[in-house]
């Protein structure tokens, strides 16, 4: 019981960063049709620009907003308007495939710059281990959690509670009345782009510190969050949550009364499932779409 | 044909061309639409109907010739200029946002007026006062919305500025010969409290039965410009309903 415990502990602080990854995901999808599958180096960049706002000599705060803010740029803005918008025009699927060149092209960046080595990166937040009914929880799941679901609140009260946040709504609903009734759509879409590099940013600092700096680091992680965003339902915030959480918990569960080498079969199977019973997702509403 | 008119012109089109890429749709369209009128567009698929109103309302680029509203050149405006003029745009189908609730959808009709109006909740209220079912459904998502609930949402929504001008596409399609009564109701009443209307009806003959005036497009050109009485009365319209063409005017 107390290993149970323990497991889905740990395994909700893991979800609740792919369920950052993932709301990334659904956010961008639905409000301009990006699949983007360099979203896990998304996650490994950060880490970098604030790396090396600290070897020029910035305290670790400091660092992280100055590469939160390099993020939004690079990872938000830059991304939309050069690759996204000319590449759209295109449609969905040639813009896929050049987000998984991007994605290349990020992790190779990476190494001849940083090298291939496993850099380590602070952590926020200190690692104790606390024991509750027998079982041990670290404070850094803990911390990731709480982290991860200020942020999932955060996002929820932006998205419903303010005139901006049902702007993005309608313009990810039917974008054609939203240019209608005069909401400025073009600039709800670049809002999606700057909150998804701050929720990868965000994603950065809570995972990296687990899993060290390193230019591949963003690969499993970026599948993970992938497969929870289709778990969930895509065109669903709140799927992506409960996709990602779901993922963190299966995975732990998986690999401690299964196997640790089908581990990662797990979640490919549950997608799998998914697709064939559920294609919309747990939480995903079917969609229309002339093709 | 076409007629003068001695009141105020809330909308004059003169000579507007505008297509798709290389097809073009309108060739010249001119018309006038009173203010305080009702005007309905007729004519068969494809004369530039829907087109028309793209075009006045900014989604549809002009490649020449000019949209008046109420003296100012719009031609080509964006959207939020022209509902911050005083111009609102109901086009054809069902046009809500799903998932957001009804008052929410509702309240998104004033987005273009930023801050510059303050009593934008008593006007929400209004316009649910005058809708019993969208008042009970005001919380629940708009995708409970019947039919002609969510035609009775975009009309709430496309009065919320006050628009002198409202352009209206295909407003009885799907819905229920009551539904369709009421609506023509709403638009009466606007009507006499001065608001142009410009109304595109597959019902023709009962559209125009309401109506002050209308136009008969054909190949994206005014072919008949009247009082809607002498329309009806037109037997070259009833040609064009059972499928002919019709000469052009003066030809």
């Amino acid at each position: 019981m107390s290993t149970l415990i323990s497991l889905i502990v740990s395994g909700c602080a893991t979800g609740a960063i792919y369920a950052l990854v993932a709301i990334g995901f659904t956010l961008l999808w639905q409000t301009s049709q990006t699949i983007n599958f360099a979203q896990g180096e998304f996650v490994m960049l950060p880490a970098f620009f604030m790396l090396a706002g600290m070897n020029m000599g910035m305290p670790f705060w400091l660092a992280i907003l100055v590469g939160t803010a390099i993020s939004v740029a690079i990872l938000g803005a830059a991304f939309k308007r050069a690759l996204v918008d000319p590449m759209l025009r295109h449609g969905a699927l040639p813009l896929a495939i050049a987000t998984m060149a991007l994605s290349i092209m990020m992790k190779e960046g990476v190494k001849e710059f940083y090298g291939a080595e496993a850099q380590p990166f602070p952590s926020l937040i200190p690692a104790i281990d606390l024991h509750f009914l027998g079982a041990t929880i670290s404070t850094q799941s803990l911390g990731l959690l709480a982290v991860g679901v200020a942020a999932v609140l955060a996002l929820q009260y932006l998205l419903n509670s303010t005139s901006v946040g049902r702007q993005m709504q309608a313009t990810a609903q039917n974008p054609n009345v939203a240019r209608i009734l005069g909401i400025p759509v073009e600039r709800m879409v670049m809002y999606s782009f700057i909150i998804n590099a701050i929720l990868v940013s965000v994603a950065s600092v809570l995972v990296t510190p687990l899993y060290l700096a390193k230019f591949s680091s963003g690969e499993t992680l970026g599948l993970a969050a992938f497969i929870a965003a289709i778990v969930g339902g895509f065109n669903q915030v709140r799927g992506a949550i409960l996709g990602g959480i779901l993922l963190g918990i299966t995975d732990n569960l998986a690999a401690t009364y299964i196997s640790t080498q089908y581990r990662s079969a797990v979640p490919l199977a549950l997608l799998i499932a998914v697709i064939l019973f559920r294609p919309q997702g747990l939480l995903g509403t079917a969609e229309e779409r002339t093709v | 044909m076409a007629i003068e008119h001695t009141g105020d012109i809330a909308l004059e089109l003169s000579d507007v061309v505008a297509g798709y890429g290389q097809m073009t749709i309108l060739n010249g369209t001119s018309f006038k639409v009173p203010e305080g009128s009702i005007t309905t567009v007729i004519g068969p698929n494809g004369a530039g109907k829907s087109t028309v109103f793209k075009t006045i309302y900014g989604m549809l680029r002009a490649r020449t010739g000019k949209v008046v509203f109420h003296g100012k050149d719009v031609t080509n405006w964006t959207p939020r200029r022209l509902l911050e003029a005083g111009i609102c745009y109901i086009p054809q189908g069902r046009n809500i946002f799903p998932q957001l609730s009804v008052r929410h959808n509702i309240e998104l009709g004033a987005v273009a007026a930023g801050r510059g109006i303050s009593d934008i909740g008593q006007r929400i209220e209004k316009g649910l006062d005058r809708f019993p079912a969208l008042r009970r459904k005001a919380n629940q998502q708009a995708s409970t919305l019947s039919g002609g609930e969510q035609k009775q949402l975009e009309i709430v929504r496309g009065l919320l500025l006050d628009p002198r001008l409202v352009l209206i596409d295909e407003p009885s399609i799907g819905l229920s010969p009551l539904m369709v009564q009421e609506t023509f109701a709403i638009l009466t009443e606007l009507r006499n409290q001065g608001v142009a209307i410009l109304m595109i009806e597959q019902n023709a003959r009962s559209a125009l039965a309401m109506s002050d005036y209308g136009i008969v497009l054909e190949l994206g050109q005014t072919r008949i410009f009247d009082r809607a009485e002498a329309i009806l009365a037109d037997p070259r319209v009833a040609a064009l309903f059972l499928g002919g063409a019709i000469t052009p005017a003066g030809g």
